[in-house]
């Protein structure tokens, strides 16, 4: 450096430079070590998920049939909006509410609630369910503007709109926040936005009806376009349910209660022979395509409110979910327990009607005076004072024994959820109903005996109880599924064997037995016969050569002597047929309509007539037209005893 | 005279430093087709490499104390440039900043690049007389303005970060100008002491917005910075620059960050996380290795030079490249904040390119004449 003079140290300086050069360019080597050598492989991992996507190709669900290959609840094609919130930005997700919901004809509040409610943040919402073909040309127009939008089809559930089957069917839904957290829906993989069985069948068996979703793992760019396809898996479609529904049998059930007083009942048909349930009709009903398809808009919120408030009920499935008192078919368990506990014997099955019975200083009466008939006449004229002194014989512990043998303490099993347990008397039940006169008193026994304050029990456990004696005490558990049909073919490796029912209670005997002697249950059926076909409370219905074995029941809701308008009792008929071979047997509970006899039977018997012209292929006999007019006594009505 | 100057020129010529040039401008072309495959940005920086090597021979063999003379014209020159591209119509606004002139058939061209090269010529020759003492404080005044007339015709339109880029090439002047070294201390003790406590103040006062605040925090903790709004450059870039590891990634190039678009500017002010995601760890080593060839090439020029203007000039341009480097570097590794400062010779952008070659063709032609006088 020809011009440098020593006093600048310009040489100094330069080098000084030279060495910040080097310095600097170290600091980016280091910086670079740290990023590419020691966080290098998550940070790949990192880009690699922001790239690749999921997107489900749903399962589609299986199809539920009838007994006789009749499909009840199918699926069809929609489409649905989906936003993929990976490629929003936070503080957008807020922004696109309102351009969505003008776009897409939404609900601000509900869309603003949906974005909200989503949680983890990396997941797809569901926009906009069941898309407009104006709505699918509205997101495509605006692709540029909201590229995080994706129309996706799907499989939509439908259901009968006329709510035919809707408490046995039971409904799917979108999976709730409050279910995610729970551990048995994590095990099954479940995730935001999966359809599921939320009720009823559905629900109970939506291992086997939801299959298994496929997906598309896709790459997709910064704005969330799908550039390339990386791998395709299948859905695996839902096995398909063969129920043991008979459709033809369900809708006479249906149209008894729809034509009913009250319009407020259950009619449940079942095989007895194997428990298979071939009607099960609750009233009033309700449009399970509400929850599938409307539950996400604001009339579907609205009218889901509605049916919650509604006094009525619609959700409720009364033949598991209510308990009613069986008033005199009550008789029934209590005639086969008398003469297995020697209360009573086959000779001499004789006790005093008296009009009724005085207890203490308490009268509690008859509805008729039968002298002192035998143990058939007394159920053919439902006697209750017979049943007043046959329950004081057996005492609170035979009347315990008895429940316990029926299993009307328990849930019958059927493979419904949210079945009740029954309420049956006991010393501890009624220290917990009347804790300021926790003893159990001989009233008490009386009351229990005759199917009222202590004994409130479900439809279901009726029927199957009455079933049960029709049987000889073979007694099966009720149930709704006939088969899952296989899957795929056999011999393949997915091949799956089609599978019938099992009661979900493995540890549950299927059939329990009861042992009932022959010449016992040969008594008592021959009271239930005489019921219809020996001038009995339900003489009207008798059908000459198809012999029903049945017994009435009216449940009182209020004291004697106030039952009348809304607070009328409940009328029963539980039977089945033909008597000495069954091969159906029916409950029917009308609320709130009166005499079991004038209201339940003739219900039940055009049921029955219906099953007749299925089997027989011929007109029933004697097919009584009985009028509808409730305020006509007939004859019938004139013999009821009770 | 021709014939002197080729005799002896083709033996001092630095053949290294224009080798080097033309390698790096070689691979971030292969980097800018990564970058942007549908795209001809690669095509044009080869045709733009083709003038700089014409523009670099012409000043090389030009007498750059000649060049020196005529400095005032070239900065007013400059400064011209600088204000034509204010005139809507003439000037491209492009993301808000009116900084392109259009030129048919090339493209855009950006004059602040350009003039960074005037703007060093000035400063040469107002610092480059011999020297005796100490900087005045005047002659600092002086150097400031030159420096002060371009960069605020550049904050006009506006563009703060190539502003940034200037400060280092009057910095370097001023060091080399035997400026007081307690001033220089001083100078970087009270810089020390005041970007915390001025930016303390400024988030206090709420002077700085949320998103520049933002912008910082996004350097000190990138992975708990927002990275979805102010973040996301900074945190991409980590992310491709991570995802080459040691080797380079092995996803292909249709998925590559640049590829899908999550890498935003990948041929300009990203293009090192490109290289870092296709050749990993070793390949940008082995580009800092050939940054600091080349700068060390430049200082030993420098070093060298015949007289002062000459040193100057080239150390101006080291100035102005080794924060440029750190800057833009910096950025693709999330230890600057995006501030939309090309790498030199590597980012596609002609003015950049041409700009960069001339100031080498300067410096060689500075080193050419090394034993004259």
């Amino acid at each position: 450096m020809k011009f440098e003079d020593s006093s600048q140290n310009l040489r100094a300086r330069l080098r000084f430079i030279q060495a910040l050069v080097v310095i600097v360019l170290g600091i980016l080597g280091v910086r670079l070590y740290v990023l590419q050598v020691v966080r290098g492989e998550r940070y790949a991992e990192i880009a690699e998920n922001q790239r690749r996507r999921r997107l489900p190709i749903p399962a589609p669900r299986g199809v539920i049939f009838d007994r006789e290959g009749r499909p009840i609840v199918d699926s069809r094609p929609i489409y649905n909006v989906i936003l993929s919130r990976e490629d929003v930005k936070d503080n957008k997700l807020a922004d696109l509410t309102k351009p969505l919901a003008e776009g897409l004809a939404l609900d601000v509040d509900l869309l603003k609630e949906r974005f909200d409610q989503v949680t983890p943040a990396f997941e797809s919402i569901l926009v906009k369910q069941d898309a407009t073909p104006n709505d699918i040309a509205w997101v495509e127009a605006h692709n540029l503007e909201f590229p995080e939008l994706r129309v996706e089809q799907q499989p939509q559930r439908r259901y009968p709109t006329n709510g035919m089957l809707a408490h046995v069917l039971g409904y799917v839904g979108e999976i709730s926040p409050e279910q995610l957290k729970q551990q048995s829906y994590k095990d099954k993989g479940l995730k935001p936005g999966d359809i599921i069985g939320q009720n009823g069948l559905e629900q109970i068996y939506d291992d086997y009806l939801r299959g298994r979703d496929g997906y598309r793992e896709v790459v997709v760019d910064s704005r969330g376009r799908i550039q390339d396809e990386i791998e395709t898996v299948a859905p695996i479609p839902g096995r398909d349910l063969v129920t043991t529904i008979d459709l033809d049998l369900q809708k006479s059930a249906e149209e008894q209660l729809a034509t009913s007083v009250t319009k407020r009942g259950v009619i449940v048909a079942m095989d007895p022979n194997n428990g298979e349930i071939m009607a099960l009709a609750s009233f009033p009903t309700f449009d399970p395509n509400l929850f599938s398809q409307r539950i996400n808009t604001k009339q579907g919120r609205a009218e889901y409110l509605a049916l919650l408030n509604d006094p009525q009920t619609p959700l409720l499935n009364r033949a598991i979910q209510s308990r009613y008192p069986p008033g005199s078919t009550w008789k029934i368990p209590m005639s086969v327990a008398g003469l297995q506990q020697g209360a009573i014997t086959l000779d001499h099955s004789n006790l005093v009607c008296g009009g009724g019975i005085t207890i203490g200083n308490k009268f509690t009466r008859c509805m008729g005076n039968h002298g002192s008939p035998d143990l058939k006449t007394a159920i053919t004229r439902s006697c209750d004072g017979y049943f007043y002194r046959l329950g004081l014989k057996m005492g609170i512990d035979g009347i315990v024994a008895m429940v316990d043998e029926f299993d009307l303490n328990k849930r019958t099993g059927i493979d419904l959820p949210n079945e009740v347990v029954s309420w049956t008397p006991s010393r501890e039940f009624k220290k917990r109903m009347q804790p300021r006169d926790p003893d159990w008193r001989d009233i008490d026994t009386v009351y229990a005996s005759f199917g009222q304050v202590y004994d409130i029990i479900t439809p279901i456990s009726l029927l199957r109880t009455i079933a049960a004696v029709g049987m000889g005490g073979k007694m099966y558990v009720p149930h709704l599924l006939k088969e899952v049909k296989a899957y795929g073919n056999q011999g393949n490796s997915d091949y799956l064997m089609a599978a019938g029912f099992k009661p979900l209670d493995p540890a549950r005997p299927n059939p329990k037995v009861i042992p009932i002697p022959e010449d016992i249950h040969h008594l008592v059926v021959e009271g239930m016969w005489g019921v219809v076909n020996n001038g009995g409370t339900g003489a009207a219905i008798k059908m000459a050569g198809f012999d029903i074995a049945g017994k009435t029941g009216t449940a009182q809701v209020v004291g004697l002597g106030k039952d009348t308008g809304k607070n009328k009792d409940h009328a029963w008929f539980v039977s089945y047929a033909p008597a000495y071979k069954p091969e159906i047997s029916l409950v029917a509970l009308i609320e709130n309509s009166g005499f079991g006899g004038a209201n339940a039977a003739p219900a039940i018997r055009r049921v029955y007539d219906t099953y007749y012209r299925k089997t027989r292929h011929e007109e029933p006999p004697g097919a009584v037209q009985i009028a509808k007019k409730q305020t006509e006594p007939s004859q019938a009505v004139a013999n009821i005893a009770q | 005279m021709v014939a002197i100057i080729h005799k002896r020129s083709w033996r001092d010529f630095d053949w290294i430093l224009a080798f080097l040039a033309i390698a790096i401008v070689g691979f971030g072309t292969i980097q800018i087709r990564f970058a942007q495959p549908t795209e001809t940005y690669w095509v044009k920086q080869i045709i733009g490499l083709g003038i700089a090597l014409v523009a670099m021979l012409v000043v090389a063999f030009t007498d750059y104390r000649k060049l020196l003379t005529w400095a005032p014209a070239f900065y007013i020159f400059g400064l011209m440039l600088l204000v034509i591209v204010l005139v809507p119509g003439i000037g491209l606004k492009i993301n808000g900043q009116r900084a392109w002139i259009k030129v048919p058939g090339v493209g855009q061209f950006q004059p602040s690049e350009f003039v960074k090269v005037t703007t060093a010529m000035m400063l040469a020759r107002y610092f480059g007389r011999n020297r005796t003492q100490a900087l005045t404080f005047k002659e600092m005044i002086v150097g400031g303005l030159i420096l002060a007339l371009p960069c605020s015709l550049i904050l006009l339109e506006p563009d703060v970060g190539s502003v940034l880029t200037y400060i280092p090439i009057l910095a370097a002047v001023l060091f080399l100008s035997a400026v007081r070294l307690r001033l220089v201390v001083a100078a970087v003790a009270l810089a020390v002491v005041m970007i915390p406590v001025a930016y303390w103040v400024g988030v206090k006062t709420n002077l700085i917005k949320n998103y520049q605040q933002e912008r910082i925090n996004v350097i000190l903790d990138p992975e708990n910075a927002d990275r979805r709004k102010i973040g996301y450059h900074t945190w991409q870039s980590i992310l491709t620059v991570g995802e080459g590891g040691v080797f380079g990634s092995r996803s292909s190039a249709e998925h590559s960050q640049s590829g899908l678009k999550f890498l935003p500017e990948p041929h300009t002010d990203f293009i090192y996380a490109v290289t870092a995601e296709n050749y990993g760890f070793i390949g940008c080593v082995f580009v800092l290795v050939a940054y600091a060839i080349l700068l060390s090439r430049l200082i030993t020029g420098a070093r060298r030079s015949s007289d002062r203007a000459g040193m100057l000039f080239i150390m101006a341009i080291v100035g102005g490249f080794i924060f440029q480097i750190f800057i833009n570097i910096g950025m693709a590794l999330g230890i600057s904040p995006v501030i939309g400062v090309p790498l030199p010779l590597m980012s596609a952008g002609l003015a950049s390119l041409i700009a960069t070659f001339i100031a080498i063709g300067f410096a060689i032609s500075v080193q050419l004449r090394r034993f004259v006088n």
